[in-house]
């Protein structure tokens, strides 16, 4: 029984070996974080769960069914893609780019938004607290308030698997825990999502599952509480780090050089 | 929203209004009466047969009209097709030339000078190798497949194609008769609608229309393609698909402005950018204003073209005159991202 999983994958670029025989799984509702160094391989393994890259060997399945088998337009409908940050050139409002999560719902040749679909990603950007950016450029928009478009881009998309790569990269201090608030409260509503970090302690802030990715191979996978473990972190970014156990349960990450000092 | 309709119902009163003003324009001046009664006498059965009708309608129907016309299907169709390319690309700098079909065309339209004496022949041969070097450009892109963005593939198999079309164009000039087919060819290069006729018009006008509608009927798709490939796919768009369609009809735009009246530059480069500023990067409302405004523009400069002097000035020279300080000064936007 799988919801959404990656099976067995394999993938290069020209002679270079990105991925060896990978195998995610995402079950329905959860939240799974991909951890790895730069250059492990995370954004061509989201790539090849988008179905934006084909594997060379393996298979990507979304409910019981090969992912390359749903046309793109169905596929859509169940995964969204929250990227990085969106270059955009041209001067569109924020309104506009949630728009444009629509149009895989729109008739061809629509010459306007529905009212319908402005009701739909207006509820989305309300949800997100950003209703009041929707006339604003988006270009002119902050870091975390881009990414929180691109988020209520995704739901306007009406997708339940979000996948996000490195969406708090970037994004001030007080941004990075509104956007990890904002995955916990629509996880609790059934959303699911997969997203790439940088940062171990927000995979362990948001628990769920957590897939560590090193040379293009899983060296550990489950429970983000019992995998991310000060053993793993040293590995995967060759750091010399202590997990403390704070009071609350709740583990953070303190370099070693820092005991030096006390 | 309510803005944007009023942006585009002055732009078609101007529209409108430049049409007769052109009409009346040129060496033979007519003043806006006598044009008024003319038209009114001859379409509504208004009025009494005026003194002149038989010069009148020469000058207005035979001479004028199809000239205004034309200029501003291909003033439309440029601004529209570089409107097209630059949301596709994702780069405002992008013009109609961008994958070599000005190139193709030109070469096409001297080979034709240089080896047929028939109009229909030059054309065909623009027409033709317009087509051709768009080819040329999508092939050399195909080549290199997967290993770079699509739309930086295309640019580089669309720099290449017109540096190879400008080669040969530069050969048939060489090997052109210097006395009279040269000067044809060089005339031909500089753009001009003197040469316009109600036949060639009639061919053109169906597909130029045609694509333009088309073109802005996508307008929503092309906004999604300026999101970036990975984007747009994710999306739930064929991103292929599109883009192919769109190059289709903006390059069958380009070229048959080639045809029409030789190269003319700058429209299609700065007529979005205005457009994009008026009524912002929404290609649904986007196209259409560039359709309007293109339109306009280039009937005002190829009015000052056969009235400020008494020779003819080739078109090609006054849009890139009038086009560099427009230009310029759009450029201010660019800090804001394009507006």
């Amino acid at each position: 029984m799988s919801f959404y999983e990656a099976r067995n994958i394999h993938f290069s670029y020209q002679q270079k070996k990105v991925l060896d025989g990978v195998t995610v799984s995402i079950p329905k509702g959860s939240i799974v974080s991909l951890l790895g160094a730069n250059g492990a391989g995370k954004s061509t393994l989201m790539k090849i769960l988008l179905g934006l890259l084909s594997p060379d060997q393996g298979e990507v399945i979304l409910e019981e069914k090969n992912l390359a088998d749903y046309s793109i337009k169905k596929r859509a409908e169940h995964i969204a893609y929250v990227p990085q940050s969106t270059k955009i050139v041209f001067a569109f409002s924020a309104l506009q780019i949630v728009l444009m999560g629509r149009i895989a719902f729109e008739a061809w040749f629509a010459k306007a938004s529905s009212e319908h679909d402005k009701q739909v990603c207006y509820a989305a950007m309300e949800r997100l607290g950003i209703a009041h950016l929707a006339e604003r450029n988006y270009q002119t928009l902050s870091g975390g308030e881009k990414q929180l478009v691109l988020i209520a881009r995704a739901l306007a998309q009406g997708a339940k698997i979000l996948v996000m790569d490195e969406p708090i990269s970037g994004l001030d201090y007080g941004n990075q825990l509104r956007l990890l608030e904002a995955i916990l409260t629509l996880c609790k509503e059934g959303y699911t999502f997969l997203k790439s970090t940088h940062f171990p302690e927000h995979a362990l802030m948001l628990e769920g599952q957590t897939y560590a990715l090193k040379d293009g191979k899983i060296l550990a996978n489950g429970d983000t509480k019992s995998v991310v473990t000060e053993e793993l972190i040293n590995t995967l970014y060759q750091t010399n780090i202590t997990l403390f156990t704070t009071h609350f349960g709740y583990k953070a990450c303190v370099p070693n050089f820092l005991n030096q000092r006390i | 929203m309510v803005k944007t309709s009023l942006l585009f119902a002055i732009a078609f009163v101007l529209l409108i209004a430049s049409f007769f003003a052109s009409m009346c324009m040129g060496r033979y001046e007519i003043d806006f009466s006598t044009l008024a009664h003319f038209l009114s006498w001859k379409w509504f059965d208004i009025g009494a047969m005026p003194r002149d009708a038989t010069l009148l309608s020469n000058i207005l129907f035979d001479i004028r009209l199809p000239r205004i016309v034309a200029v501003i299907l291909v003033g439309a169709a440029l601004a529209v097709s570089g409107g097209a390319f630059q949301a596709m690309f994702v780069n405002p700098l992008v013009s109609p030339g961008i994958l070599g079909v000005l190139a193709g065309s030109s070469f096409g339209a001297a080979l034709g000078i240089m080896i047929s004496d028939s109009w229909i022949g030059v054309q065909l041969f623009s027409f033709a190798f317009g087509f051709l070097a768009v080819m040329c450009a999508l092939l050399i892109a195909r080549i290199y497949g997967k290993n770079a963005p699509t739309t930086i593939l295309l640019v580089l198999g669309g720099v290449i194609s017109s540096a190879l079309f400008s080669a040969l164009l530069s050969l048939v000039k060489y090997m052109a008769d210097p006395y009279n087919k040269l000067p044809a060819i060089v005339y031909w290069l500089m753009g001009s609608f003197s040469a316009v006729d109600m036949k060639t018009l009639l061919n053109v006008s169906v597909p130029l229309v045609l694509s333009m509608i088309v073109l802005s009927l996508m307008g929503k798709y092309l906004n999604i393609l300026s999101l970036g490939d990975d984007d747009a796919k994710a999306l739930g768009v064929r991103v292929s698909l599109v883009r192919n369609t769109a190059i289709l009809l903006a390059t069958l735009l380009s070229a048959l402005t080639v045809v029409v009246a030789g190269m003319i530059g700058w429209v299609g480069l700065i007529i979005p950018h205005i457009a994009r500023f008026m009524v912002g990067a929404d290609n649904r409302v986007m196209l259409p204003m560039c359709l309007l405004l293109g339109g306009i523009f280039l009937l005002w400069v190829d009015t000052l073209c056969r009235t400020v002097l008494s020779v003819e000035i080739p078109v090609g020279i006054v849009t890139a005159l009038v086009g560099i300080p427009i230009f310029v000064l759009a450029l201010k936007n660019a800090k804001k991202g394009f507006a």
